[in-house]
């Protein structure tokens, strides 16, 4: 039965994927982002690899969603520029 | 003045130095000698940074 | 299969899925509310399942976690400041049910575990958790003003 969480885990991480596929706008998508590399974390826990998961978690609930966020930024700021200039 | 800084400079490190050296010995797994030095050198390090980023935060 | 490792799935299932369906739809604020919450769910399902498989050292999952997630919430709080501001998420009562939730967790481990160092490691990451989840919580309701002008 310790089958039930890793089915749990891998139905998590496969709505949560789809969900980061569906939603368009970027800054949306990095909200969903965070989630998904948590979820991600929690899968590989469950099947037994925590060293995989204490990297996903350094990497995929802070870091991804800062730089995809940062970029937008700049292309906001950068579109924002270039429409004072035309 | 600067004897009195200095102390406390020192006695701040010294705070610091202690609470983050407990925090490790709570967070290892298994109690033994080289433990023991890496925490020392880790809390130390965590105190310098510890009392830069309260410098920092509080303006001084 | 023990109760830890079922207690787990069930926090899981119900805790992490409603904050998966909560940041996949919706306004912007309540997909913030759900990001934060998503942390304070996550959190104690790790130490269940550290309890449950009988690894000590799956704590230190738990113990990042309750460290980066309320981080990354206050980035989004940062970096979406002007879009937050004009419709603030206040959720207050799912925090302190989240918040609710890790503070059942954590005692009921720390029974288990019995006094020792690992319990006062439960103790450290129930406290960051708990801590992190409210200031997360308040920075994303606009709650720290010298922050955003700075």
């Amino acid at each position: 039965m310790a089958d039930a969480v890793i089915v749990v885990a891998l139905l998590l991480v496969a709505v949560s994927a789809t969900a980061a596929v569906a939603v368009r706008d970027p800054v949306r998508q990095a909200l969903v982002l965070s989630v998904l590399g948590v979820v991600l974390a929690v899968l590989f826990t469950v099947l037994q690899a925590p060293d995989v998961a204490l990297s996903q978690l350094a990497v995929g609930s802070a870091l991804t969603p800062l730089l995809l966020l940062l970029a937008v930024h700049k292309v906001k700021r950068r579109g924002r520029k270039e429409g004072r200039h035309r | 003045m600067n004897g009195r800084t200095t102390l406390l400079a020192t006695a701040e490190l010294l705070g610091w130095w202690a609470a983050l050296a407990v925090l490790w010995l709570v967070f290892i797994s298994t109690v033994d000698t080289l433990e023991l030095v890496v925490g020392a050198g880790a809390a130390g390090l965590g105190a310098l940074a510890a009392r830069a980023a309260r410098r920092a935060v509080t303006g001084r | 299969m023990n109760g830890w490792i079922l207690a787990a799935a069930v926090t899981l299932g119900g805790g992490v899925g409603a904050t998966v369906w909560g940041v996949a739809t919706g306004p912007l604020r309540r997909r913030a509310v759900a990001q934060n919450l998503c942390t304070a769910f996550a959190c104690p399902a790790l130490l269940l399942l550290s309890q449950g498989y009988d690894r000590p050292s799956y704590v230190d999952l738990a113990l990042v976690l309750a460290l980066l997630g309320p981080v990354g919430t206050l980035v989004f709080a940062r970096l979406l400041a002007d879009e937050l501001a004009e419709d603030p998420p206040s959720a207050w009562g799912l925090t302190y049910a989240a918040a609710a939730v890790g503070a059942v967790v954590v005692p009921a481990l720390c029974v288990a575990v019995g006094p020792s160092r690992a319990m006062a490691k439960l103790l450290v990451v129930g406290v960051l958790l708990i801590g992190g989840n409210v200031v997360a919580s308040r920075a994303l309701s606009g709650g720290f003003p010298e922050v955003r002008r700075g």
